[in-house]
């Protein structure tokens, strides 16, 4: 396949990245690069890598060998607090709010590191989520799977990120709210964020990412702009049922 | 024998069992504590037995036994399947009540004490006789497929439970063992030393054996049988202003060996290089 | 009547002292993942040294107060890396070898102040501290409280509504609740989880330190042994209530307070403690995970 050599700025570099749990290797020389104000997709089976390729770059996972490199810095062994306040935020897998504390305090704990400028951070979000907003009071666990992929969002506008990291957004959703937040995430990408995203939708997330890597087993197999991916006949074979 | 050696050695088994009774709960993860309640508890009736109703060693130490069983069978009921902390507390609560019964009730003594508890001849032997007996069945119990659901559940209860163990009556069987050895362990203190003091029955015994258990390690029934005599004897061949300091030695011995190897010293691993060295197992 | 409104009273002087100790357990608990066992055994230790630096300095009162609060936010903060090292040991958090390392640490303290402090003797606050001299300090009637129970009752409603403030309404608290909610979800969005750990190690030292001087006010005295005694009652309401239930810790806290009271009101002996004991005994067994169900 093709590689596609990806135009602009590079704000990720993860060069060689390889991490074990254990035994297990989860990550076996993974190379991937993001670009400034590019959505890039991680598409893969479950176990296939990806979160653990996520929370790698957070700084949640020892790494055995390879470097992760944030506009220029190299944070490879830096601790997570210390990445976030970089400026890279995780969506988690499963939307990771916290359910007992509310759409207010959720969102203010992705202020956490710097609460200057909330209150207009927190407007912002509202504005640009009116849900949320309607619901600031409510405690997290009462909110639908789809306002809860928005909170989680919204969460990580609040850091002021450079980078958002995204797991898994769809799952459980309805197909109709997955359109939602994927709206969402073109829009916050158009504003300028640059988002690495992990998928197994994999049609709807080479349809609004600029390139994408496909992984395996802890290995990247394949990478390559979205239309290209969208075209492979292997991808087309084992994703879309084609 | 000299008295000293005979003393040192009779305490000793009482303190292998009672580490022994610790152990076994605590494979499944419950420190369980109540031990120390059913050793005196089943001390003290047989002290009682024996001096009012000239009940024999043998029947004392039957009754024990059994008394010890009933009561952690009736209270495992409750904390058979508890978190490791409501085992602790429940320990707790009744080596209280117990003790405040006892030095409350003239009739076994009170504050005073209980007296005149016969002695027993061959009673080191009948003690040591029982010490193998009880580590058979622990060396049989670990082995067996039994002792290998409680590992699993020490490990992760929520998978044991997803593998067919059935997490309660685990523990309730555990813990009603404990109880009889505790109690087997009262009426032999009671006819070792002839004569009973509630003030024996403190949470000092709970530091000591936790601290034998951790330091010989828990993982295994000989780091215990190792490490109960070897703690026993420390204190009684340090100079005596050392070792009325008995308590903190213990306690940092305690810190010490969970802060560097908190599976203790005799762990699984090292007992299979002893026998691998001792070629009593092969080596695929 | 009045009797039985006066017991209630200093039974929940009393219960605040209980509140006090189990929030400061629980928060423990929730945010640094640890069982502290041996909590009320430290706050008892920084009575010892307020009593020490009251001797040595001529009772003066700030400077044993200060004394006291500070050992037990040292102690808290000293003791904390060894916590933080034996959770790490199994990967996962290991959070029974807590509870046994404070267990250890109580029999050091515990054992160190039957030796070394006073020759094991009980200790007896000065007058100027505990008010003792004065007689009551309010009275309503045949309704008095001592000024002990007075600062029990009134500081233990402050530090608690202080703590759900700021537990509720600032970042440090916000941080404290996803810990303990979800300490791994803490960590993917980038909470410090080691550093707030040791915040909540000092701020329950300063509960405790706190705690310590309250006691010696409101009970005049202390001895080795009461350690052992109030850390049993503690942990029995924090089981009693659910293992890191702030609020069902407050209620069981006041009832017990209410409940020992009553009964020493009412039966006077070492059998009341008894009866408590016997109480909690039956709650634990017929609810082995908490009234209020536990947060863990």
């Amino acid at each position: 396949m093709a590689q596609n050599k990806p135009a602009g700025t590079t704000i990720l570099e993860v060069k060689e990245l390889s991490v074990s749990y254990g035994h297990v290797n989860a990550l076996k020389s993974v190379n991937i690069e993001v670009c400034k104000g590019e959505i890039v997709v991680l598409i893969g089976a479950n176990g296939a890598g990806k979160t653990s390729l996520m929370e790698t770059i957070l700084g949640v996972n020892e790494v055995d060998s390879g470097a992760i490199i944030f506009e220029g810095k190299e944070i490879t062994k830096k601790s997570a607090d210390k990445i976030v306040r970089s400026g890279i935020f995780l969506v988690p897998e499963g939307r990771g709010v916290f359910s007992s504390m509310t759409v207010t305090d959720n969102l203010l704990l992705g202020a956490h590191h710097n609460l200057k400028g909330s209150k207009e951070k927190m407007d912002y979000v509202f504005s640009s989520f009116p849900i949320l907003g309607e619901r600031k009071g409510q405690v997290a666990g009462t909110l639908s799977g789809g306002e809860r992929q928005m909170l989680a969002i919204a969460r990580a506008l609040m850091s002021s990120p450079k980078m958002i990291l995204v797991d898994e957004p769809s799952i459980g959703l309805a197909p109709k709210i997955v359109n939602d937040i994927f709206d969402i995430l073109i829009k916050l990408n158009k504003e300028g964020y640059s988002i690495l995203l992990s998928e197994q939708n994999v049609y709807k997330a080479l349809k609004c990412a600029h390139r994408g890597y496909v992984m395996e087993t802890g290995k990247i197999l394949l990478s390559g702009s979205s239309e290209e991916l969208l075209n492979n006949s292997e991808i087309r074979k084992a994703y879309l049922g084609a | 024998m000299s008295l000293p050696l005979y003393y040192y050695l009779a305490i000793a088994s009482i303190y292998i069992l009672m580490t022994w009774a610790l152990y076994l709960p605590y494979r499944v993860a419950h420190l369980h504590f109540m031990v120390v309640a059913n050793m005196a508890i089943s001390g003290y009736f047989g002290g009682y037995a024996a001096t009012q109703w000239g009940w024999s060693f043998g029947a004392a130490l039957l009754a024990g036994m059994l008394i010890g069983a009933i009561l952690s069978w009736l209270v495992s009921f409750g904390i058979g399947d508890a978190p490791t902390f409501a085992v602790v507390i429940v320990g707790f609560t009744f080596i209280y009540i117990t003790k405040t019964t006892i030095e409350n009730w003239d009739a076994v003594g009170g504050t005073m004490g209980m007296f005149g508890i016969p002695m027993v001849k061959n009673l080191l032997l009948y003690a040591y006789i029982f010490v193998v007996i009880t580590g058979f069945f622990i060396y049989r119990f670990d082995h067996s497929r039994l002792g290998r659901a409680a590992s699993a559940m020490f490990v992760d209860k929520d998978l044991a439970i997803s593998f067919g163990v059935n997490t309660k009556h685990l523990g309730m069987f555990l813990q009603t063992w404990a109880g009889a050895i505790g109690g087997v362990c009262g009426v032999f203190y009671a006819f070792f030393m002839n004569s009973l003091f509630p003030d024996f029955f403190t949470f000092q015994i709970i530091g000591t054996t936790m601290t034998m258990l951790f330091l010989g390690g828990y993982t295994t029934m000989w780091g215990p049988l190792l490490a109960a005599p070897l703690l026993w004897g420390l204190p009684l061949i340090l100079p005596t202003e050392i070792a009325s300091w008995r308590q903190i030695i213990y306690g940092v011995i305690l810190i010490v060996i969970l802060l560097l190897r908190p599976e203790g010293v005799v762990t699984r691993q090292l007992i299979r290089k002893i026998q691998v060295k001792l070629k009593l197992i092969k080596v695929a | 009547m009045e009797i039985f409104i006066a017991q209630v009273i200093n039974g929940l002087s009393l219960g605040s002292i209980y509140v006090l100790l189990v929030t400061g357990f629980n928060l423990l608990l929730l945010v640094a993942m640890i069982i502290h066992f041996s909590f009320p055994v430290v706050v008892v230790f920084s009575m010892y040294i307020a009593w020490i630096v009251l001797g040595l300095t001529g009772n003066n009162i700030f400077l044993g107060v200060t004394a006291g609060i500070l050992s037990a936010i040292l102690f808290n903060i000293i003791t904390a890396p060894m916590f933080q090292h034996i959770m790490k040991k199994r990967g996962e958090v290991d959070i029974n070898s807590t509870m046994v390392l404070s267990m250890g640490l109580g029999m050091i303290i515990t054992d160190f102040l039957s030796h070394s402090i006073n020759s094991g003797f009980p200790i007896a606050f000065p007058d100027n501290l505990t008010g003792r001299a004065e007689g009551a300090f309010l009275k309503f009637g045949l309704i008095s409280m001592s000024r002990g129970a007075f600062l029990a009752l009134t500081v233990g409603v402050v530090f608690v509504s202080g703590l759900f403030w700021l537990l509720y309404k600032t970042k440090q608290g916000r941080a404290f609740r996803a810990i303990a909610e979800d300490p791994n979800g803490a960590k993917l969005v980038g909470l410090p989880i080691l550093k707030t750990g040791l915040q909540s190690y000092a701020l329950t030292g300063f509960l405790g330190g706190s705690t310590a001087i309250l006691m010696a006010i409101l009970l005049g005295s202390a001895s080795p042994g009461l350690g052992d005694q109030l850390g049993h009652k503690v942990l029995a309401v924090s089981i009693i209530a659910g293992l890191g239930n702030l609020k069902g810790g407050l209620i069981v806290g006041l009832a017990l307070g209410i409940l020992e009271a009553l009964v020493q009101g009412y039966w006077t002996g070492t059998w009341s403690n008894a009866i408590a004991f016997v109480i909690m005994l039956i709650a634990i067994l017929v609810k082995p995970k908490g009234i209020f169900g536990m947060k863990l």
